[in-house]
């Protein structure tokens, strides 16, 4: 936090910085400061104030402790010799082995589909070849029926042929009769 | 240039790492011997360095779970060793009577951030003395950045609950 310049008023400048602190403290407790106004809190409590007020005084020994460094061990020796042991090199790209069964749903998936085409296609065969079978029996059947009427009608002149002689033969007798 | 790298971008937060795996392990030689094994770690994978955008949260996770490993390897009793570590070591101060006051208020502060449950005591770290984003620590913790600042909300709440309950107050 940059250091302030207090004049005359500085009693009120006090006042304002304070009220100024808690609203951001009322922020950092919320958990919605920046990284920036946690960096001025830390900056404010870092210096020794007068007359603080009791929310400030509460968070006081909170940002101190932020700012010691004691709490930590001594940053030991590092070993960084393996930078000279290990060559640099571009790791190998990184090949993802995929188990051929590994997306089964995939293929049932796909042979059930394939089962579905099959069965319609053949339904629609089956369908077609019934119909073709019927059509050939019902014409089957007219020309049975119409051999049967040729037949019939063919016997049935046959039979007025011989009731025409026989008509011949009544009219001849009765003639004959007659003129006895 | 991976070298380079390296050196630029991963040397210079070696400090953080081993802080961050001391605060993780507590103990001071572990916390060398993962950050050491980090390092090498990350020199060894220097192929994908470069495709990385935030080395240092990557760095972090790493250690990390280098660290998590090691608890779990060991069956490490973090209580144990937070124990130890919760003596804050004694501030050379003129006044000794004011150094004194001083050590038994940041004991205090050091107790309560040790007793937050272990993701708030980590988020809270990473943020309030690491100086980390909530992506950098979602990214080191592996979690979701709402997550972190649910956390950090809460581990804050906490911390200033039980320092007015000790009537901590300013120095």
């Amino acid at each position: 936090m940059p250091e302030r310049v207090y004049g005359k008023n500085y009693k009120i400048n006090r006042y304002m910085d304070y009220k100024a602190i808690s609203a951001l403290l009322e922020k950092y407790w919320e958990g919605e400061t920046s990284l920036a106004e946690e960096a001025e809190l830390k900056a404010f409590f870092s210096g020794t104030h007068a007359d603080l007020p009791e929310e400030l005084q509460e968070a006081a020994p909170l940002f101190q402790y932020f700012g010691e460094e004691t709490q930590f061990p001594a940053e030991p020796e590092w070993d960084m010799s393996f930078l000279q042991e290990t060559p640099p090199q571009q790791a190998p790209a990184r090949v993802v082995r995929m188990h051929p069964f590994r997306n089964w749903m995939k293929y049932a998936a796909v042979v059930l589909m394939l089962a579905g085409i099959g069965y319609a296609f053949r339904q629609h065969h089956e369908t077609k070849l019934i119909a073709a079978r019927q059509e050939a029996e019902d014409r089957k059947a007219y020309m049975e029926a119409k051999k049967a009427l040729a037949m019939l009608s063919r016997n049935f002149n046959k039979g007025t042929d011989k009731m025409q002689q026989l008509s011949y033969f009544n009219t001849a007798v009765e003639k004959l009769q007659g003129s006895n | 240039m991976s070298l380079e790298l390296f050196l630029s971008q991963v040397v210079p937060v070696r400090t953080k790492l081993f802080r961050f795996a001391y605060r993780l392990l507590g103990d001071e030689e572990d916390a060398k011997d993962i950050t050491q094994d980090a390092l090498m770690k990350v020199w060894a994978m220097q192929g994908k360095m470069m495709e990385l955008q935030n080395l240092e949260a990557w760095c972090m996770r790493i250690t990390r779970n280098l660290a998590l490993d090691k608890i779990k390897s060991r069956k490490y009793r973090i209580a144990d060793t937070l124990d130890k570590a919760s003596e804050l070591p004694a501030l050379h101060q003129r006044n000794p009577h004011a150094a004194t006051e001083r050590n038994e208020v940041m004991n205090k502060v050091h107790a309560a951030i040790n007793a937050l449950p272990e993701k708030y005591r980590n988020i809270m770290q990473l943020r309030d003395m690491d100086g980390l984003s909530y992506q950098e620590i979602a990214e080191a913790l592996d979690i979701d950045v709402n997550e972190v600042k649910v956390n950090l909300h809460r581990a804050r709440k906490s911390v200033r609950e039980k320092l007015q309950n000790q009537q901590v107050y300013g120095l």
